[in-house]
């Protein structure tokens, strides 16, 4: 499985970005973009084996990762980030406060209330 | 203007709340009887050590507050406040920095348990919006890079 350059220059362009941008904002250095897309292949050597073995091919056996995995290591590693500058902080409620940031604020209300009246709160 | 754990827990801080208070700039302000009347509430004035509150079923949430300690008067702190957007109405609240503050002034059992929780909050929030500034700046930047060369290259080719 190879980088396809121009799907990817496609789906930037649907997000008003250029590659350069979409780098940037994906943190992927050019250095390491470029050293993908001059691969024959960018799966691992390994995996590659094992679908010969097998005579699939490799998309037979990999599955796409759920999003809401992607969501909380993205959350775990800005916590990370967050806690390294301030040591002291208590890295349970910088990752609890950021959890809450990804929903709308009458959500967090309304969870402030559910648990600290054990009741619904209705938005009407 | 909404204060308090409520408005602590808009802003994201991870806290349980048991009411949401509000502050009034004029506690005999019409438009509270206005809107009490609208939901079926009713105004039930200060009694002895009771403090003013709210009646009926529609408005069991919500507690009055009369003065934030350790802050200053309500047109002072509006200054500190924001406004979030709940969906079908958009709320004013105060921030969260002058709510620690508050709560540090006042010094109750609960306050000094929930002020470790408050500030871990504001660390977080401030981090992650300086982070977001810093990202959508060397992104606007390389934009600029780019439709630079792009224009370039365009005014290349013309000449040529």
């Amino acid at each position: 499985m190879r980088i396809d350059i121009v799907k990817i220059r496609e789906l930037a362009r649907k997000k008003g970005w250029t590659l350069n941008a979409l780098l940037a904002e994906s943190g992927v250095s050019k250095t390491a973009f470029y050293h993908l897309l001059r691969k024959d292949s960018v799966l691992p050597a390994s995996l590659r084996a094992i679908a010969g073995a097998l005579s699939v091919r490799p998309g037979d056996f990999l599955t796409e990762e759920h999003p809401d995995v992607e969501n909380i290591r993205r959350i775990q590693t800005l916590t990370d980030r967050i806690v390294a500058g301030k040591p002291g902080l208590d890295r349970e409620n910088v990752r609890l406060t950021l959890l809450l940031l990804e929903e709308e604020p009458i959500q967090r209300l309304r969870r402030s209330l559910t648990r600290g009246r054990n009741i619904d709160f209705h938005e009407d | 203007m909404i204060v308090g754990a409520a408005a602590a827990a808009l802003q994201g801080a991870p806290i349980v709340t048991q009411d949401i208070d509000l502050w009034f700039r004029d506690i005999h302000d019409p438009g509270i009887g206005k809107a009490l009347a609208k939901v079926g509430g009713a105004f039930v004035p200060s009694i002895g050590l009771h403090p003013p509150a709210f009646a009926g079923e529609a408005v069991r949430l919500f507690d009055i507050v009369l003065t934030m300690h350790g802050l200053g008067a309500f047109d002072e702190e509006k200054k500190h406040s924001l406004i979030v957007d709940l969906g079908r109405l958009s709320v004013r609240i105060l921030a969260l920095e002058r709510i620690i503050k508050s709560k540090e002034t006042v010094g109750r059992p609960k306050d000094e348990l929930t002020i470790p929780v408050l500030r871990d909050a504001l660390a977080a929030i401030e981090k992650k919006k300086a982070l977001e500034t810093r990202r959508g700046g060397q992104t606007a930047r390389l934009r600029g890079k780019d439709s630079a060369k792009t224009a370039s290259r365009r005014r290349a080719s013309r000449h040529k």
